[in-house]
């Protein structure tokens, strides 16, 4: 205790590092201020859902978390580190997936698309494939073209070839909006627990409301024209969530009142 | 469907049975003079006989190798060069203009100027040829450049895909049907030019077989030489045609 300077910097626990962080980000496209500004911290591990009307900004936001866009000002930073071009540790789930799968490429073929650009060995390719065909519970569709694959099976396989990427983080803009409503709630569940699994980070852009609050640990409204935040909301419900049980929590209630009062008024 | 597609097929060999026929017929009855035309009959003896006397055989394979070489040529030029503009968006805005003047332009109007500059030579009609099924196939590649869904770009860059990886595993499949279906189309025309050049310059093919047998007035022989050029050309037809539905297996998918 001779020297209680020393003492206080070494006991206090170092500020827990933003996985990815928004400081102060904006974006000029076309001479358009699109994004200004957002600060923004995610922490490793976490959900975080983004809503926010149609073209205040959402795609163009996650965009620069993957490093698609530069920021006109301010920094987009990954683990501490300037993001000057996409990285591989940051996977992109498009929602378009019959655009963003190659066609000429079987299930299998897609996913090896990803395995071979991180230079996985040919050998070891088809066992690492099978696996994540079964984790998205597309086993046994291995040989299918994409066309010949409903759009949830679609949405699968791109999340599958995410996944071959072994990520820290999944980027995903409204992954599960052109899906009609069943679908979507057993994507919804099959990703938490595929998350729950790999413990990796999730930006996750979605127009439903509901689905960012059953989906989120913390939620954020984004505002138009300039796209910035207007509303963040810490989502404390029960985890593993459960479709029926959720949904109808008094707390999963509150919460999306909230968030449509907000989106109304950003209207 | 398998049915409806025998019962075409047996319809389509009806139609040419029945020609050949009426072809037989005319001339039995001379509605022609067989010197000008003669039976199926004499046109196949003339097409054995050329055969066995080993001389046709060697005009088939000259057309077949001018044919080629001029193709495979035009091909690999075709495809760099269609990879080049249509790739990308400058090259694509300062080339295409000038590429679609050129395009119409008869290749027949070119044969003088190749003749002027290499001669009555393997070299000019290797030039004509391949310089006339150029075309499709540039035009197709540049389509099917440029005609890339900019999404599969994206993925590759967040997969952090080198260049030639891009334009092998993205780029080039995806322009595939439209390289294919220029590959198809200067087929036909490669077959044409090897005939204009072997009767122009006089090389070793079909070409020049049926311009002799013609000014010869040996009508036998000459419809032997023609009825090989229908089967070149329709044989290479269905080995294009066979190539592309196993490269592109992906799209009968689609369908
Ligand atoms: N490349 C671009 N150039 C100019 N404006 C753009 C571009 N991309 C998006 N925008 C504009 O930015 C705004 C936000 O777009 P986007 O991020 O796609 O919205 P959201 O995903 O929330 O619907 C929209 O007004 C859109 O028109
Ligand atoms: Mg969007």
């Amino acid at each position: 205790m001779a020297e209680p300077a020393l003492a206080l910097v070494q006991s206090s626990p170092s500020p827990a590092r933003a996985q990815i962080a928004f400081d102060n980000v904006a974006l000029m496209l076309g001479g358009k201020a699109i994004i200004n500004t957002i600060s923004l911290d995610v922490a490793a591990g976490e959900i975080l859902c983004v809503v926010g009307a149609s073209g205040c900004g959402k795609t163009t936001a996650l965009r620069l978390a993957a490093g698609l866009y530069q920021p006109t000002g301010g920094s987009v930073r990954f683990e501490g580190e300037a993001m000057r071009a996409p990285r591989r540790e940051i996977a992109v789930v498009f929602q378009d997936y019959g655009k963003a799968l190659l066609p000429w490429r079987t299930a299998a073929g897609n996913i090896s698309l990803a395995l071979e650009t991180i230079g996985m060995p040919s050998a070891q390719r088809e066992a690492r494939i099978t696996e994540l065909l079964a984790k998205v519970g597309l086993a046994g569709h291995a040989a299918k073209y994409p066309t010949e694959m409903s759009g949830g099976m679609q949405q699968r396989l791109q999340i599958a070839r995410c996944l071959a990427q072994d990520p820290k983080v999944l980027l995903m803009d409204e992954p599960f909006g052109a899906l009609d409503a069943m679908t979507r709630q057993g994507l919804q569940d099959e990703m938490l627990a595929l998350v729950a699994s790999t413990g990796a980070t999730v930006v996750f852009v979605t127009h439903d409301l509901e689905e960012a609050i059953y989906l989120g640990d913390r939620v954020i409204g984004l505002l138009p024209h300039p796209g910035r935040v207007g509303l963040e909301l810490k989502i404390d419900l029960p985890r593993p969530r459960d479709q029926l049980a959720t949904r109808e929590h008094p707390e999963f209630l509150r919460l999306r009142r909230a968030l449509f009062d907000f989106i109304k008024a950003s209207e | 469907m398998r049915w409806s597609v025998l019962g075409w097929r047996l319809a389509s060999f009806a139609v040419a049975a029945g020609i050949i026929a009426l072809w037989q017929l005319a001339a039995n009855q001379r509605l022609i003079s067989p010197v000008f035309l003669p039976g199926p009959d004499r046109a196949w003896a003339s097409l054995m006989r050329g055969f066995t006397s080993g001389d046709l055989l060697t005009k088939l394979m000259g057309t077949l190798t001018h044919m080629a070489y001029g193709w495979l040529l035009a091909s690999i030029a075709g495809v760099a060069l269609g990879a080049m503009i249509g790739s990308s968006k400058a090259m694509r805005i300062y080339v295409a203009p000038t590429l679609e003047l050129l395009r119409p332009l008869p290749v027949s109007a070119i044969i003088p100027v190749a003749i002027a500059a290499l001669g009555l030579s393997q070299g000019m009609a290797l030039f004509v040829i391949a310089f006339g099924s150029l075309w499709p196939m540039l035009l197709g590649t540049v389509h099917g450049f440029a005609a890339v869904e900019p999404r599969l770009y994206e993925v590759a860059r967040v997969l952090h895909m080198s260049r030639l990886a891009v334009i092998f595993k993205i780029a080039l499949p995806s322009a595939a049907p439209d390289i294919l279906a220029g590959m198809r189309l200067s087929l036909t025309v490669a077959l044409i030019l090897a005939v204009v050049c072997e009767m122009l310059a006089g090389l070793d093919g079909l070409g020049q077989w049926v311009l002799l047998s013609a000014r010869s007035f040996r009508s036998a022989d000459l419809f032997a030489g023609v009825m090989l050029l229908g089967v070149i050309g329709y044989v290479t037809a269905l080995a294009m045609g066979a190539a592309e539905s196993r490269l592109l297996r992906w799209q009968a998918a689609r369908r």
